[in-house]
């Protein structure tokens, strides 16, 4: 026989078979409402989003690269008059060279296991004071490294065919339940930076269309509200204020009004923080404070927010239980190592405990949302298209006439995909390209 | 010849290659954490091919007490506990150890750092040049101008430090003074208290005034503020941990020379142990032989690409053990897959014999009629494309395969022309379509995209075992089900390796 028919043949009886053990498997731990309620017809929508594709201004990319290499060659001739001649400023092992040798900015410059000097981001970072040449190194990199995987990449990943990029998403990888994506991957575009920006404008709708752009706030902070029950946290969104402020007034028991930037800040990363399982040390790297300060800050906050302090607890004792913690839409996160008798592996599983269902839990309800976007789309006969899924943000191609209506489709989509204790708020946007509508 | 000695720190390189994968840890089908060993075979593999030692031994710490927990009860009280993945790895690496002809040193009662320094010292007086691998900061008491640290760097490599090396990374008068910084410091990574308080620059500013904890604590009333109530408060500590932070020299062990000598690796012991690790990729690069020598490299790369679309979660990791460069690709389809389940050894591969199945060709009209009468009388039918490539947008269908009974499967050639080939899949349209038959597959995402690129809606309720797989986790798989499974993908992994040669173009899906 073919010995192409026997493996084909044979890959569908191996899965014919894999699905009748995992049938049984769902079904015993609980996972059917996730798996056909949830996913199986994400799958359906995603298929859909890779098959719509995103455009791409490869004409605006074409001129940022353009401009960019310029500014590249520019800054190179800095450099090779800053050492008095000309080198391959690509190659890390003249820059090792010249910054270690020649001008020995560092006598105690490490090698690699090559024999190479390491010139790593870090390292140059911490001797960046010593020669103007260092910060124009690394400026050329991260210029060269924005040019090599963004501007001059995105138009090679056009499709001849359809003129656009179909980004793969993937619902198998990311351990939280997130999705993730290739060709490009949208979640590892720079966000704040004047480079991302370059990157994000030459996003556009098809033509006769708006990009529309609509994003959940603050929704891991507010998922913690809800699990952990705070009254004060509950309080502190539905009062409608910033919630980073209220958090600050809270802690520094002040009026809202006398609340600092860097009050705010601090409660911020706080407030971040924690949802990580950050802990008094990282806290204090994190804001350059000293830990004592740190210590305090923490102490605080759990002060303000008691039930949240609770809740931390309670995640890991679960976890301890079952050996696994849920979300609200019970996907399971199994952490074998939760009773590791050794501190930091535990360590390492514990903060798994917190996130996991606050992360999860964001992921469920995304993908909730984007399925029943879709059945509205199809159901009002709408011709706006959802083209990228990147965390807690979705992205459409919307015709012009169709704007207030997609509008109204996707914010109360994403708003009511389940009833928590505090509200869930999309905020949303329009524009000609991704920067503008985001 | 110059005789080079290199002693090894069990633990210290155990715990720092299990730490290094702690984020992502390796761990094979068996569920057995093997990032330790996989970093402490790689850390002994650099070291051999870099310096060539012509002596060579491993020390480990005993697994009872040492005469450090009898001296103080605190050490052991807040000695943090093994990890289990380390406990359960340790046998492994002995075993490893001894398959490279290397002599295991355990002496109990004593610290592998006592023995690896009484060996050094004894060494040293036989004319050896002694390296002593380990990252740990303790060992720099023992340096000498014969007998060096070697240790390895977190940006990869090793760093080799002499007594002028010791002095000048602590700013120290004399390397031996080690034992008092760290008496004052405390080390972490040792369990060694040290002062509260004091930090290695207080600690180094007190050696350079005092020159040594006993002079410090006689002179304590010359100390100001804060930092003379912390020194006198903690003098039995900063005693306690001079002591502990003490490498002993004097270990009651005999230097025999030629139990050391570094011998011819056991390969094939070695070779087993790295199968039965699932260590693919080690045992390419130590072994040159590919694990099934029968493919040519370039078929290999194929093979890889072959699977690539589809990748049932294990089915990917099968061609780990290829081409290094290819495992980027297998991480992005399926890196979860990868952290969970490795290859299975070769000796497993005899279980296929024991499967029997019933496949069947489909390529006339009359056999598809057949086989889409049976479809429609089924409630859950499994299916795959096989395509040319793993873009939507370019490639052509080139068969369809089907099964709903265990063990039984089916599969539809297409014709190469795009226009034949439409016509023959119209046959099955309304099979697609139907609202009332599950469509299982592995997956199907790309399979539903494919179908409609040929016009078809695939409707139905749906499947896709690699999203099942996904949510249940694997680690919660009975192991009896693990094996079940790797069966089935070897099978076919046989079946297409057998396969390529013969085809000119290959089939993707």
């Amino acid at each position: 026989m073919d010995l192409l028919c026997k493996y084909a043949a044979e890959d569908a009886d191996i899965t014919f078979q894999l699905k009748q053990i995992l049938e049984g498997e769902l079904k015993e731990n609980g996972l059917e409402n996730l798996f056909y309620e949830i996913e199986m017809p994400l799958l359906r929508v995603l298929s859909i989003m890779e098959r719509n594709g995103v455009r791409i201004d490869s004409e605006a990319l074409r001129q940022s690269s353009e401009i960019l290499t310029a500014e590249l060659l520019v800054i190179e001739k800095e450099i090779h008059d800053l050492v008095g001649f000309s080198f391959n400023v690509s190659s890390p092992a003249q820059v090792g060279e010249i910054l270690f040798d020649r001008l020995k900015l560092d006598d105690k410059a490490k090698k690699t296991k090559t024999g190479q000097y390491s010139t790593s981001e870090d390292i140059l970072e911490k001797i960046r004071s010593k020669h103007p040449i260092i910060g124009k190194i690394l400026d050329f990199r991260g210029l060269k490294k924005l040019l090599s995987t963004y501007i001059d990449a995105l138009p090679l990943l056009i499709n001849q065919r359809t003129g656009k990029v179909h980004t793969s998403f993937n619902q198998t990888v990311a351990a939280t339940g997130r999705l993730s994506s290739t060709n490009p991957n949208l979640q590892n575009i720079p966000i704040r930076d004047a480079q991302g920006k370059e990157i994000r404008k030459a996003f556009i709708p098809d033509d006769g269309c708006v990009f529309l752009s609509a994003d959940y706030s603050q929704i891991e902070l507010r998922i913690m509200a809800h699990l952990s029950g705070d009254k004060n946290m509950l309080d502190a969104f539905n009062s409608g204020l910033d919630i980073h402020t209220a958090t600050a007034a809270k802690i520094y028991k002040i009026p809202v009004e006398e609340v600092t930037s860097d009050m705010r800040r601090k409660a911020k990363t706080a407030n971040f923080g924690i949802i990580y399982g950050i802990s008094t040390f990282g806290l204090s790297e994190r804001l350059t404070i000293p830990r004592a300060e740190a210590k305090e800050l923490i102490d605080g906050y759990f002060a303000t927010y008691p039930d949240v302090k609770r809740y931390m607890d309670e995640c890991i004792q679960r976890a301890k239980e079952n050996g696994y913690v849920e979300t609200i839409f019970g996907r399971k996160r199994f952490l074998s190592d939760i009773n590791s008798q050794n501190s930091v592996v535990r360590g390492f599983a514990e903060r798994n405990a917190i996130n996991a269902p606050i992360q999860g839990s964001a992921a469920d309800i995304i993908k909730i949302a984007m399925v029943n976007i879709q059945k509205r789309l199809f159901a009002e006969n709408l011709q706006t298209k959802m083209t990228m899924q990147v965390h807690d943000e979705l992205n459409f191609t919307v015709p012009e006439v169709e704007i207030e209506q997609a509008r109204k489709v996707v914010v109360e989509e994403m708003e009511n995909v389940l009833k928590l204790k505090v509200p869930l708020i999309a905020d949303c946007g329009v524009g000609k390209n991704w920067l503008e509508a985001h | 010849m110059d005789k080079k000695l290199f002693l090894i720190d069990a633990y210290a390189i155990i715990y720092r290659a299990y730490y290094a994968f702690i984020r992502a840890p390796r761990i094979n089908s068996k569920g057995l954490n093997t990032s330790a060993i996989y970093g402490f075979v790689n850390t002994l593999e650099d070291v051999l091919k870099r310096e060539k030692p012509t002596h060579i031994a491993v020390a480990f710490d005993p697994s009872g007490p040492t005469f450090r927990h009898e001296a103080y009860d605190l050490y052991k009280a807040q000695r943090e506990s093994t990890p289990e993945d380390i406990k359960l790895a340790v046998p492994y690496i002995k075993k490893i150890i001894q398959a490279y002809n290397i002599p295991i040193l355990e002496v109990a009662g004593y610290e592998a750092d006592d023995v690896i320094g009484t060996v050094s010292k004894m060494a040293e007086k036989e004319g050896f040049t002694v390296f002593m691998l380990t990252p740990d900061k303790d060992y720099g008491q023992l340096v000498s101008d014969n007998i060096y640290m070697y240790r390895p760097k977190h940006t990869g490599g090793f760093e080799v430090m002499g007594p002028a090396e010791i002095k000048a990374k602590y700013d120290l008068d004399s390397h031996e003074q080690v034992i008092d910084l760290l008496g004052l410091m405390g080390d972490s990574a040792d369990n060694i208290p040290g002062c509260p308080g004091v930090g290695e620059k207080t600690a180094v500013k007190l050696l350079k005034e005092y020159g040594s904890i006993d002079t410090l604590l006689t002179r304590t009333s010359e100390l100001k503020g804060a930092l003379k109530e912390k020194v006198e408060n903690n003098k039995e500590q900063i005693v306690f941990s001079r002591f502990l932070a003490t490498i002993k020299i004097d270990v009651p062990i005999e230097f025999n020379e030629k139990a050391l000598e570094i011998e011819p690796v056991n390969d094939a012991e070695l070779k087993a142990l790295f199968d039965e690790l699932e260590f693919r990729t080690m045992t390419q690069n130590k072994f040159g032989a590919k694990p099934f020598t029968s493919l040519p490299p370039d078929e290999a790369t194929n093979a890889i690409q072959f699977a690539r679309p589809k990748s049932p979660a294990g089915q990917m990791s099968l061609f780990d053990a290829f081409d290094k460069p290819e495992e980027k690709i297998i991480a992005r389809q399926a890196p979860k897959a990868i952290q969970v389940l490795e290859p299975v050894a070769e000796n497993e591969l005899l279980t296929l014999k024991n499967v029997s199945y019933n496949y069947q060709l489909v390529d006339t009209k009359v056999k598809r009629a057949d086989l889409i009468s049976k479809l429609f009388m089924q409630k859950s039918v499994c299916f795959d494309t096989e395509t040319t490539g793993v873009d939507v947008f370019t490639a052509e269908m080139v068969g369809l395969s089907f099964c709903f009974v265990k063990g039984e499967a089916y599969y539809v050639t297409l014709p190469n022309e795009r226009v034949e080939a439409l016509e023959v899949l119209k046959e099955f349209k309304a099979f697609f379509q139907s609202e009332h038959i599950e469509k299982v597959g592995q997956n199907i995402k790309f399979d539903l995209l494919m179908l409609s690129m040929y016009g078809i809606e695939l409707k139905g309720k749906l499947f896709d075992t690699m999203i099942a797989h996904y949510l249940v986790q694997p680690k919660s798989w009975l192991v009896e089900k693990e094996k079940i499974r790797w069966i089935f993908v070897l099978s076919i992994w046989i079946c297409f390796a057998n396969m390529l040669p013969k085809m000119p173009i290959l089939p993707f899906s």
